[in-house]
């Protein structure tokens, strides 16, 4: 970049988790008395770049300079120390303690090896009111304060540590819309003192007012930089998409006769997570839930799976309102529900089990008389879906999680098929597998479909919504934003809506119903 | 003794031991070490009715660790052994005052207060979502004062009936204590219900990844809760049993039980974390720690001595085996 000495540069950062590929070659340069906001879809790189920055996590190559000197943080506190703070996304604030307590926890001042409570009331007073939250007592214990006014102490603490950089990640998420006014006057003002900002977020509106400068991230690597200002939302969303390669997907069946509406939620709510939502699915239908990650996408799949307790309005199974208490009666009887987690290693199997005994594990019911396991037909149930699947295994016997990522998750899906589910719910079965048995389970999906099963398909990957569903569904902030058929499915479409800037929605937020 | 060696016998076993858990390999080989030790000291460790005998003391406390094993299983744990223990045993030394009916209802009504216990604490834990060994230790509390209320403080006056006695010293199969008999019927039910049904796969799969087991549909609620009411009916039975050997309950008699049965269990191989553990494991665990006592008590070792050697034996084999890394 020209200009100014940069304060900070990264230069060919690579990460890898696993297998999974995080940051490739990711240049970002910082100067100071600015404001730089950091764009890019879900799994674009966003994260781990500012893990790396703060000292979280350590990067497999690359170098960081810092004032020209280059620099490696062995953990968060060296970061802090070189100056460089960031307010995470999760609050990290303890609720038990005071604010004063809280704002000077790293680094407490000391008086004959006490803390020394006066000194620490004047710093959390004085970094109280650089925050802009001078009306926040400095003794009132965090757990009585506002979700909104805790994020305001969040800030307070990080400017306590006396940042050069400083790092907001989807730090506004939690703030009313007067609270955000009442940052932005903060974050202009410690951008005239001369820090360094760097800006995450996915609301649009927030980034035009603040930004000076834009760099979005894409697959891992930074694709574009720019000013502020010089680019519409269109472009900028154009720049998000791209794409490296092409999935094959099933061919889609196209608008058939209308089938009978099996799955069906009316005005369905759940603490601040869930909010008012209602949609149908019909037998042989691949319905879509889009979205940014976190607007409510697992805690529908959940609801409807009777994990969530204390929801409110009507799930409707073939148009009948149904109670579903448990995932025991979610599966067992009429409903016939199967929910291919999240999480295969926590939620879907029991890793040192064996490859049997997990296929086997959700239709024990159907496979036992009299609460004896018929082993014969376990057997037969088994190799069918071996077959039907392709698992790759050693053999029956061997701890499933000794398999490949992608055949645990067939192991997951062959589990459920095993009770011919009628109603199929995934949560984003492809995560962090490769990209043949991902064909594989896309083939799959359609196969149950057109053999009349009603699916609800959550998916953090665009392509995957586009080339899957039927209908896709845009969850944002809890609820169904809009929703798009056939030929309306396309990326502009479903990025757009995810970040809430079409339509009547594009205001700042939608207060969330109570 | 030290693990190479053990490797490099069982490099040399038969293709079926060397599939068995290792753990339960090295259970069994300890047993036998510590019989040659004991020979060491008396010939008479070595001879068929001294391990009659042993197997027989065993039998108690194998009953008890069954039910044991079934919670530990789950990643859970009984706290309230002791006062089941002493429950069944007086309550149904109790039934045996009432009359013939009383003495040939008073094992079963023995056992079903044990259940009742075990209700208790399955409810808590299942429904309640209270830890285990909160739970379990305050039922414990709660039957042992319900006890004291009943005895008045004293030893209780009640006998056992004569079937008591025959379940626990009689001899139906000439040479083999009925005793020894009961555990060996009891420990093939369990291992059947482990092996062959869906609650013994559901048992293993809550003590692996509740979340999991929940998530596929399993009433994890309602095993948990049938869990502990066999590991209290189970508990009460054994004390049924040791009120026949006595030929009456006592006070606190289940205390010497609580440690051992946890021991014998962890020692067999089964994680105390809950998921991992074979019925086999278990046999041998209750064969050694039972071997460990009679040894050490010939011996003359003092009582102190005997539960500083419990104590450092479980540490050990906690680390041993409980450390395991989980595979993911």
């Amino acid at each position: 970049m020209d200009g100014a000495a940069p304060l900070f540069r990264m230069e060919g950062i690579s990460k890898r988790y696993g297998g999974v590929r995080a940051l490739e070659k990711a240049d970002l340069t910082v100067t100071a008395g600015g404001i730089h906001a950091i764009l890019g879809e879900n799994g674009a790189g966003k994260s781990t770049l500012i893990k790396i920055m703060a000292g979280v996590v350590a990067p497999d190559e690359g170098t960081m300079t810092l004032d020209g000197r280059e620099v490696s943080f062995a953990s968060p506190a060296a970061a802090n120390q070189a100056g460089i703070v960031c307010i995470f996304q999760e609050l990290s604030l303890i609720p038990e303690l005071s604010v004063a307590d809280n704002i000077v926890i790293s680094d407490p001042p000391k008086r004959f090896g006490m803390i020394d409570r006066k000194a620490q009331r004047r710093i959390a007073e004085e970094a109280l009111a650089r925050a802009g939250a001078s009306d926040i007592h400095p003794c009132a214990l965090v757990k009585d304060l506002p979700l909104s006014r805790r994020q305001m102490v969040e800030i307070a603490k990080a400017l306590a540590r006396k940042p050069r950089i400083l790092i907001l990640d989807e730090a506004t998420s939690a703030l009313t819309a007067a609270d955000v006014a009442k940052v932005f006057e903060v974050l202009k003002r410690l951008r005239s003192e001369g820090l360094a900002l760097l800006y995450i977020s996915h609301r649009m509106n927030e980034i035009a007012e603040l930004a000076d400068h834009c760099t979005v991230f894409r697959n891992g690597r930074n694709v574009a930089s720019y000013p502020a200002g010089s680019k519409s939302d269109n472009e900028v969303v154009e720049l998000m998409i791209g794409r490296e390669y092409s999935h094959i997907f099933p061919p889609k069946p196209g608008p058939t006769a209308a089938a009978a509406t099996v799955l069906e939620a009316r005005n369905l709510s759940w603490a601040d997570r869930l909010d008012n939502i209602s949609l149908s699915v019909r037998a042989g239908e691949v319905v879509g839930l889009g979205g940014l990650d976190g607007q409510g996408q697992r805690e529908l799949l959940l609801a409807f799976f009777g994990v969530l307790r204390g929801l409110s309005g009507e799930i409707l199974i073939d148009g009948k309102p149904v109670s579903i208490a448990s995932p025991t009666a979610a599966s067992h009887g009429r409903i016939g529900m199967a929910l291919i987690p999240e999480d295969r290693k926590t939620e879907g199997l029991m890793l040192p089990m064996t490859v049997r005994e997990n296929l086997s594990f959700a239709a024990l019911d159907r496979l036992s008389k009299g609460g004896i396991i018929d082993r014969a037909a376990e057997q037969r149930l088994i190799d069918d879906m071996v077959g039907l699947l392709a698992i790759k295994t050693a053999g029956l016997d061997i701890p499933v999680g000794a398999l490949s990522g992608g055949n645990q998750q067939k192991v997951v899906i062959a589990k459920w098929l095993m009770r011919q589910p009628r109603i199929i719910l995934l949560n984003d079965p492809t995560r962090g597998i490769d990209v043949g048995t991902k064909q594989e389970i896309y083939q799959l999906m359609r196969k149950l479909a057109d053999a009349g099963a009603a699916i609800l398909f959550y998916s953090t990957d665009y392509d995957e919504l586009i080339g899957c569903c039927d209908r896709v569904l845009v969850l944002y902030d809890g609820g169904v934003k809009r929703e798009l058929v056939g030929a309306e499915i396309t990326e502009h479409a479903l990025i757009a809506s995810a970040l809430n800037i079409h339509g009547e929605g594009a205001g700042p937020r939608q207060g969330v119903g109570a | 003794m030290s693990e190479t060696t053990l490797g490099g016998i069982a490099g040399r076993m038969p293709k079926f031991l060397r599939r068995a858990d290792p753990a339960v390999v090295t259970a069994f080989a300890c047993i036998v070490i510590l019989l040659l030790l004991g020979s060491l000291y008396s010939r008479s460790f070595l001879s068929p009715e001294y391990l009659l005998q042993q197997l027989k003391v065993a039998s108690f406390l194998g009953v008890i660790a069954t039910g044991m094993m079934l919670v530990i299983l789950l990643g859970q744990i009984d706290l309230s052994v002791p006062w089941s223990v002493a429950t069944g045993a007086m309550m149904a030394c109790a039934a045996a005052a009432y009359g013939s009916a009383g003495v040939a209802l008073a094992i079963p009504f023995g056992v079903l207060c044990g259940v009742a216990i075990g209700l208790v604490n399955g409810v808590g834990v299942a429904y309640l979502r209270i830890p285990s060994m909160i739970i379990t230790l305050a039922t414990n509390a709660v039957a042992q004062g319900l006890m004291v209320v009943y005895t008045g403080g004293f030893s209780p006056q009640d006998s056992a009936t004569a079937a008591m006695r025959y379940l626990a010293t009689g001899f139906t199969i000439p040479g083999v204590p009925n005793a020894v008999i009961i555990w060996a019927l009891i420990g093939a039910a369990m291992v059947f219900v482990l092996t062959r049904t869906s609650f013994g796969r559901a048992v293993y799969g809550i003590g692996n990844r509740e979340r999991a087991a929940y998530l596929s549909g399993i009433d994890t609620r309602r095993i948990v809760l049938i869990a502990f009411a066999v590991s209290g009916g189970l508990s009460a039975f054994g004390g049924v049993l040791l009120a026949g050997y006595a030929s009456k309950a006592a006070q606190s008699m289940g205390d010497a039980y609580l440690l051992p049965s946890i021991a014998a269990v962890v020692l067999g191989g089964t994680s105390i974390l809950g998921g991992r553990g074979s019925y086999l494991g278990t046999v041998a665990g209750v064969i050694l720690i039972t071997l460990l006592q009679s040894i050490l008590s010939v011996m003359q070792m003092p009582e102190a001595g005997r539960q500083i050697i419990y104590g450092v034996v479980i540490v050990a084999m906690l680390l041993l085996y409980g450390r395991a890394p989980a595979s993911r």
